[in-house]
């Protein structure tokens, strides 16, 4: 077993930790500040350099790279903007991912392909105000209608929403069938008539990325834009969140890993009592602390990835990276404001951005509740 | 069209150094390595190059231990088509003339016609390498290019000069050129050129089948520059005064001209 990056994966890290750095850091603060989304800056870049199909085949517009190195490029962005990570997260795993796992040839060239390329953008459409973690009490129905889908509904907290050109979208299409039997998964596009956005949402983290309701108001689409069987939308949806909590866990440890470095960083150069704050184990040993849980994390983020590379079962895995890492990136950046005291608390030092960011990462895509249903059902079936 | 790009691998410039054991360089432990600023110019001219004649083979030379096959896979992904790596695990204790020998060496018989080099390396800095190893192989050197234009074996090269003047210089190819900042802005390796670095060619040599020249010169010593103590403090009536300031700040700083 070998716990090195190969060289692919180094120079990888090398490459978008450069990017991220240079290009995307020294915007980030003044976008949370706005509430500004920047597609060109934190989309079209992405695409520009491979990022937005890295795991895909080329034969797909993809890079052909592993899970390991979509981990390590939604860390090094998280790392200095969460919401640039999650924008790349939420596009490639619970956008694209499940028409690759799913879609019909037709399908992935079709839609798959434009989204590998970054030519468009996909988002996710599951929760609604009543189905959140209880996914299964889906109220968002589809009626057939001939060769058609008509679909009627709302759904609520869609990362992406507004900008995102294809949607998938889950939705109950057997009345009589029980709970979480009877959903269906669909390709929903932008501009399709009956189907128009809501309110966006003020949210205390992740400020540049948008979060908005959609709604379909007997929204027409053709029955080609069924994904996968009749009624195996919850599955599709499953397996989907599957890979998308490897890239929650790598946005979680890139704001874990931020904040820690900020917090070195200031306690190294940060006097009192004459002496630099590193000098009192009281701040040592938590800063200690908050590097043994990261590299924890990371251990558990690859573990998920090479599973998921490997064509091995994951969901464990993922569920185990995901609820480790989102509450390590809390913990962590929590105790980063503390190091970095009154300054820590103002704006003017990224670390209180961190911590607003990090909360989401313990609630999305499956609340560390679910993380803990998920694991506990795997060990006790 | 051949092109030649010289690179080297160096530490991360934030990096903490230490003076090594015998003095005279500093301690390779517990560093992060990455490619020379300047070379990295260098190997994005070199790749638009190739990008504006429409074709042509470009080689990344770099010597060193196997470390540096790291470095060497950034500019594989940037663009370039093929690697040679001259294996010297004691690249740190060879001078100029030798590593331009080593250079020339590989160079002599390819027929390049463009070679590219950064203007110096930013840890030891001596700004030689692009120069001796142009005259060794015969060919007029232009160093410290802020431009590059080429149109039919003619490159059209603009220098930066002490005082910020610019030099505009013409020169058939063969021929070499030190790239320095200003020069461009390199690209960033796509993930896909990243991927497919893996395919290229990248063969190791070993430093002795190249290196010729003797040294001529040692390192003596390397040591931080001792602190200095505060200010200095200028004696005098007024007008005294006013004269030693303006006499130091000609002669210390580029304040005045």
């Amino acid at each position: 077993m070998k716990f090195e990056l190969s060289e692919e994966q180094s120079l990888i890290r090398e490459t978008v930790r450069d990017f991220a750095e240079t290009e995307i850091g020294p915007s980030a603060a003044e976008r949370d500040e706005e509430e500004r989304f920047d597609r060109e800056l934190m989309f079209d870049s992405l695409a520009e350099l491979g990022l937005t199909g890295i795991v895909f085949p080329e034969e797909y517009g993809g890079a052909g790279a592993d899970y390991i190195s979509y981990a390590i490029a939604v860390e090094e962005l998280s790392r200095v903007c969460a919401s640039t990570g999650v924008t790349l997260s939420a596009h490639l795993s619970l956008g694209a991912n499940p028409i690759y796992l799913f879609g019909t040839e037709e399908q992935k060239q079709q839609f798959l392909t434009p989204l590998a390329t970054g030519e468009k953008m996909g988002a996710f459409g599951l929760t609604e105000p009543a189905a959140g973690s209880d996914a299964g009490s889906t109220k968002t129905t589809a009626v057939r209608d001939g060769d058609d889908w008509i679909l009627n509904g709302t759904k609520i907290f869609i990362t992406n929403a507004g900008e995102a050109e294809t949607y998938l979208v889950l939705a109950r299409t057997d009345k009589e069938a029980q709970k979480h039997h009877g959903i269906s998964a669909f390709i929903v596009s932008k501009e399709t008539d009956g189907f128009s956005f809501g309110k966006k949402e003020k949210k205390l983290g992740i400020r540049s990325s948008p979060t908005m309701e959609i709604v379909f108001e007997n929204c027409r689409i053709p029955g080609t834009n069924l994904l996968g069987a009749e009624g195996e939308g919850f599955r599709v949806a499953m397996k989907t969140l599957d890979g998308g909590r490897i890239g929650i866990a790598s946005q979680a440890l890139g704001i874990a890993q931020g904040a820690l470095d900020q917090a070195v960083a200031y306690a190294k150069e940060r006097k009192q009592f004459d002496r630099p704050i590193t000098a009192f184990q009281g701040v040592s040993f938590q800063l200690a602390d908050m590097a043994t849980q990261i590299e924890a994390s990371r251990l558990l983020v690859y573990s998920a990835a090479y599973k998921a590379s490997a064509g091995l079962p994951y969901s464990q895995a993922s569920a185990m990276a995901k609820l480790m890492a989102s509450e390590t990136a809390m913990k962590v950046t929590t105790q980063a404001v503390q190091i970095l005291g009154g300054y820590g608390y103002t704006r003017e030092f990224p670390v209180e951005r961190m911590m607003r960011d990090a909360k989401i990462t313990e609630i999305y895509e499956g609340t560390s509740e679910i993380q803990r249903l998920v694991i506990g059902n795997s060990l006790t079936r | 069209m051949k092109i030649l790009v010289c690179i080297k691998q160096v530490p991360d410039m934030e990096s903490k150094f230490k003076v090594d054991g015998a003095g005279t360089w500093y301690d390779t432990g517990d560093l992060a390595w990455r490619m020379n600023e300047y070379d990295e110019y260098g190997v994005e001219q070199a790749v638009r190059l190739k990008e504006q004649v429409g074709e042509g083979d470009i080689t990344v030379l770099c010597i060193g231990s196997d470390k540096v096959k790291e470095t060497m896979k950034k500019a594989l992904a940037m663009g370039c088509d093929r690697g040679l790596h001259v294996s010297d695990d004691d690249v740190s204790a060879r001078e100029p003339l030798q590593i331009a020998s080593v250079i020339a060496g590989f160079a002599k018989d390819k027929g390049f016609d463009v070679i590219f080099t950064g203007m110096q390396s930013q840890d030891r800095g001596s700004g030689q390498v692009g120069v001796l190893t142009a005259e060794i192989l015969a060919m007029p050197s232009i160093t410290t290019i802020v431009d590059f234009a080429y149109d039919g074996g003619t490159v059209t090269a603009k220098r930066e000069l002490e005082g910020g003047i610019k030099a505009i210089v013409k020169v058939a190819v063969p021929a070499l050129f030190t790239c320095q900042l200003g020069l461009n802005k390199p690209r960033y390796p796509t993930l896909p050129n990243i991927m497919k670095a893996k395919k290229k060619e990248l063969l190791s040599v070993p430093v002795a089948d190249l290196l010729e020249a003797d040294a001529r010169q040692q390192t003596v010593k390397l040591y931080f520059p001792e602190k200095k103590g505060g200010g200095l403090v200028l004696e005098g009536d007024a007008p005294d005064l006013a004269a030693q300031l303006v006499q130091i700040l000609k002669e210390k700083t580029t304040v005045l001209s």
